[in-house]
């Protein structure tokens, strides 16, 4: 009778588990979308950098702003054009923590699901021996 | 890179290697898509490149019809078609002179042939590896159809065990039970 109650007891605790780890994948999954976003958009600005670069200093740069094309220094497009690839830099080497921290959760709770079904095994070999 | 894998794989569960699968399918049709936009990129590149050179052939002063709508067009004279303004991406244009124009559109489509030759050479190796892995995940099926029949039917642990006692279908640990 006790043993029914335990094992009972260690499927739910299964089923917890097994929440929190779908969950757990889902914000890896989350990660990574956002990940890829940030990854385009850096490769695009480094290559407007190494346009940018490649044009003489009395060039004529326009921003886009809306439906209107603003004109710009290009020393002040360069400075805003570095300074979001260091913002988005920062936010992906951010991204890449909170993966990483991610991951050792998910595979911490991946054995804690596989002890976990081991004891159900074992309680169930037991009972069917009995 | 496959000889450190190769030992790694002995070790690996069905499971495990049926997620690397899973993983190497899902890089195959990344890959697959990232070349679709490099060729649908190129021909844009390309069309701009022609359109332009097309327009440096026009004299000052030529009449056009110019696009307001899709199925609106008003007349107008060319301008001016030494300068051209060039998206460079991330909302920034540069005005260029019409060959500055014209080089930009080939340095690009240079670089999207360059990065699409390294994509098709790493897309020439994947549906191997995926082939390989295919194939490895049907052999550890196999095997462990055999364990189960040996367990089954134990005289057929003793035919096996004679015929090839040190096979790699059968160790002798697994007869232990």
């Amino acid at each position: 009778m006790g043993s029914a109650a335990a094992l009972r007891e260690l499927q739910r605790e299964l089923e917890t588990k097994a929440n929190d780890l779908s969950k757990l994948q889902k914000d890896i999954g989350k990660n990574h979308q956002v990940r890829k976003k940030y990854t385009i958009q850096l490769g695009e600005n480094e290559l407007v950098l190494k346009e940018l670069g490649l044009l003489n200093e009395g060039a004529n740069v326009y921003k886009l702003i809306g439906p209107v094309l603003v004109k710009q220094d290009l020393a002040e497009a360069n400075a805003n054009v570095r300074k979001r690839i260091e913002y988005i830099s920062a936010e992906l080497k951010r991204l890449d923590a909170t993966l990483q921290d991610l991951e050792e959760k998910q595979n911490s709770k991946k054995e804690a699901i596989f002890k976990v079904q081991q004891r159900i095994q074992s309680l169930q070999a037991g009972k069917a021996k009995a | 890179m496959a000889s450190s894998k190769g030992g790694g794989m002995e070790k690996m569960s069905v499971e495990q290697l049926k997620a690397i699968k899973e993983q190497t399918d899902l890089e195959v049709n990344l890959l697959q898509d990232s070349l679709n936009n490099i060729r649908t990129a190129t021909s844009r590149l390309e069309s701009a490149s022609t359109a332009l050179h097309d327009l440096s052939l026009r004299p000052q002063g030529a009449k056009m019809l110019v696009p307001l709508t899709a199925s609106l067009y008003v007349p107008g004279t060319l301008d001016d078609a030494r300068k051209v303004l060039v998206d460079i991406g991330t909302g920034y244009f540069v005005e260029k002179t019409m060959d500055e124009g014209k080089d930009y559109c080939e340095r690009k489509i240079n670089l999207l042939k360059s990065n699409f030759d390294q994509l098709i050479e790493v897309r020439l190796e994947l549906p191997n590896l995926k082939h390989c892995m295919s194939w490895y995940i049907g052999f550890k099926q196999l095997r462990h159809v055999v364990q189960a029949i040996s367990r089954m039917e134990r005289p057929i642990k003793y035919n096996y065990k004679s015929n090839r006692s040190k096979g790699m279908f059968l160790h002798p640990h697994n007869y232990t039970n």
